[in-house]
């Protein structure tokens, strides 16, 4: 984590009030992982009192980029889309904790909705250097809110759905996910929270309806990682990258909770924000 | 379920360790001057003083005294909330040249704290009803008591509770440890049913809590207002006359929003506090009027964001300043804040911060003439 001044490169308007901006910040490029966000500051002081948190889109580390994608929701994303080439904004990251992969899986399924795409837009690049094979699937309201499929890799297999059927399958991207669950060895989400609270719900029966008897040897050896841990996440099948209203964005002010299935909240902003699906307690209406 | 067994066959040969991909670090071959490098950056000035100018910076006297031997070593406080523990921010922020932090809200047992969302920005402030959340006191002064005692920072534990033996006996468990400075009693969170508001709103309750810690502590001991109460006055002079070592003035104002829905309010909790910049003037309306009627020290918290929300607060009688809110945006600007004061009091020829405390309060009636005493009716 640290306080940077990040020098905007390039700023494009990709879907209607959905931006793409490139920022020159070498150090957030080399050092940080998919999953991890950085929290910038909007220079329009006049009333606004809070950093903005977005997750790191790309990061090339060769040319010191990385690349953050929203939608102007308000005036501090308004703000940045004002910004010109060469203007310098102050970031505090990379922050967070990253997707874990698991060495041994070659299948991996991303899953987003809308701007959830930022969220696993990196992992679907970290993937394909790793000589892995990746599935995203994509959800949006209508097809003039799809993503351009010219941003991704081509390594990448890119499936949609909208809401209204304007483009691809017909209704909710997580009708899509029991086509590929069984190809998949890892699952990663990112997007509205009924959508992660569906693909986990998925996720948690999906060994009993794919007919996987459970036998002796648990993946791991039978050890027990601690729940959260680096290794725990990396055995369990879905991930999620969840969202929640975030003051300081390093764990201090304990804004950004979601409540875990021990009952305890954890930070989005330090714990987060990817958790294993089962982290997470669903039900609980927080 | 046994790990296999890896034989390695010569000696010299180290065996193969399967490793986890990790991100391969791709050095550029060419470094060009980054055009960020060369302009200064836009909110953090450049340190450009000079090892002379930082020495005079040091010759001013910054320290400042909340009683009871809780000596600071400059005004500029990190408020309770806004910096958790003081170990969250890491390297960002130099823990060792702040006033003193108050931590956050710590009560008896562990509380998990208010349903989400728990903050939202408002114009020019930000709502938040994060219902103290935080481990417990067992499990503070187990957990950052050890940190802070290695500290030259003061750490103000902020307390809270539901009823008085609540505020005694967590107090009392932090009384002696080593690393607690001092005790901040938060008799005015708006965000829990029963966060002690009840404490604050009312000056005779207010003086039984405070009176019921002086009793078991020696510790420095600060109090912190609430500002949603009609007349600040006597409640602040029950406080100080039941033993408080100085004041906090002021806790959130309370506040709701509206989701974008409109069909509910947005926090979880309903009810939120209000800080930033759009409370400035409520809270130092409120120093104004307290530091009238009391003579401990006051600490001003409220919508500081620089150098001359600072000089404000001093005007109207405080002695010290909490940041808040505006270490989420800036999390430099406390320790900023200090050289800014040094710099503010060099250029005015000052040696110490202590002549521009209190310039805007009313001129007090100077001390009644020896003279003719006897005649006072």
């Amino acid at each position: 984590m640290r306080l940077l001044a990040a020098e905007l490169v390039d700023s494009r308007e990709i879907l209607p009030g959905q931006w793409i901006q490139a920022f020159h910040a070498p150090h957030l490029a080399n050092g940080s992982r998919a999953g991890q966000f950085v929290h910038v500051r909007p220079g329009d002081w006049s009333g606004l009192v809070l950093r903005r948190p977005f997750s790191i889109n790309t990061a090339d580390p060769a040319s010191g980029i990385v690349t953050i994608h929203f939608r102007t929701i308000g005036r501090g994303t308004e703000w940045f889309t004002r910004l010109r080439a060469g203007d310098a904004i102050d970031m505090l990251g990379p922050l967070g904790r990253p997707f874990e992969v698991d060495p041994r899986s070659r299948h991996l399924l991303l899953v987003a909705g809308g701007l959830g795409m930022a969220g696993v837009r990196m992992l679907a690049d970290e993937a394909i250097r790793d000589g892995r094979e990746v599935t995203l699937l994509f959800g949006a309201a209508s097809a003039r809110e799809v993503y351009p499929s010219s941003l991704l890799p081509d390594e990448v297999e890119y499936v949609v759905a909208t809401d209204d059927g304007s483009m691809g399958h017909a209704g909710f991207v997580t009708e899509l996910v029991p086509e590929y669950e069984a190809w998949a060895d890892q699952a990663f989400a990112c997007g509205p929270q009924p959508m992660l609270a569906a693909l986990a719900r998925l996720a948690a029966t999906r060994r009993g309806r794919m007919g996987v008897a459970k036998l002796g040897r648990k993946r791991g050896g039978g050890k027990m990682d601690p729940v959260g841990s680096p290794a725990a996440r990396r055995k369990a099948f879905l991930q999620v990258s969840m969202e929640q209203n975030m003051g300081c964005a390093v764990g201090a002010c304990l804004g950004c909770v979601v409540m875990s299935s021990s009952g305890t909240p954890q930070r989005v902003c330090r714990e987060g924000p990817v958790f294993s699906a089962e982290e997470i307690a669903w039900e609980a209406g927080w | 379920m046994k790990a296999k067994k890896r034989v390695v066959t010569s000696a010299d040969r180290a065996p193969v360790r399967r490793r986890t991909p990790t991100v391969r670090r791709v050095k550029s071959a060419f470094v060009t001057p980054t055009p960020a490098q060369a302009r200064p950056r836009a909110s953090v000035p450049a340190p450009t003083a000079t090892a002379a100018e930082l020495a005079v910076l040091d010759a001013i006297d910054l320290s400042v005294d909340l009683g009871r031997g809780l000596m600071l070593e400059n005004p500029i406080l990190v408020a309770s909330g806004t910096f958790g523990y003081g170990v969250e921010y890491g390297e960002v922020v130099d823990v060792q040249r702040l006033g003193a932090i108050c931590c956050k809200g710590t009560t008896l047992r562990p509380r998990i704290g208010n349903v989400t969302p728990r903050v939202t920005e408002t114009p020019a402030g930000m709502l938040n009803s994060i219902g103290l959340q935080n481990p417990g006191v067992d499990a503070v002064v187990e957990r950052y008591t050890p940190i802070w005692q290695g500290w030259r920072t003061a750490v103000i534990v902020n307390v809270a509770g539901e009823s008085v033996a609540d505020y005694v006996e967590v107090v009392r468990r932090l009384d002696g440890v080593p690393g607690v400075a001092g005790i901040e009693l938060n008799i005015s969170c708006p965000n829990v049913g029963k966060g002690g508001i009840q404490f604050a709103i009312d000056a005779e309750a207010a003086a039984s809590v405070t009176a019921a810690v002086r009793r078991v502590t020696d510790l420095p001991l600060l109090v912190k207002l609430s500002p949603n109460v009609a007349d600040v006055r006597p409640i602040a002079r029950a406080i100080a006359d039941a033993g408080a070592d100085a004041l906090t003035a002021v806790n959130t104002l309370s506040g709701i929003a509206v989701a974008p829905s409109r069909r509910k309010p947005l926090l979880g909790n309903v009810y939120g506090g209000l800080s930033g910049p759009a409370i400035k003037p409520v809270a130092l309306r409120v120093v104004y009027e307290v530091a009238q009627v009391v003579d401990i020290p006051i600490v001003a918290i409220g919508g500081v964001t620089d150098l001359a929300d600072v000089l404000d607060y001093l005007a109207v009688g405080a002695v010290a300043v909490q940041v808040g809110t505006a270490i989420f945006a800036d999390p430099t600007l406390p320790v900023r804040l200090i050289d800014e004061l040094a710099a503010a009091c060099l250029e005015r020829g000052f040696d110490s911060y202590r002549p521009l405390i209190g310039t805007a309060l009313p001129s007090r009636p100077g001390p009644p003439s020896a003279k003719g005493v006897e005649y006072r009716p």
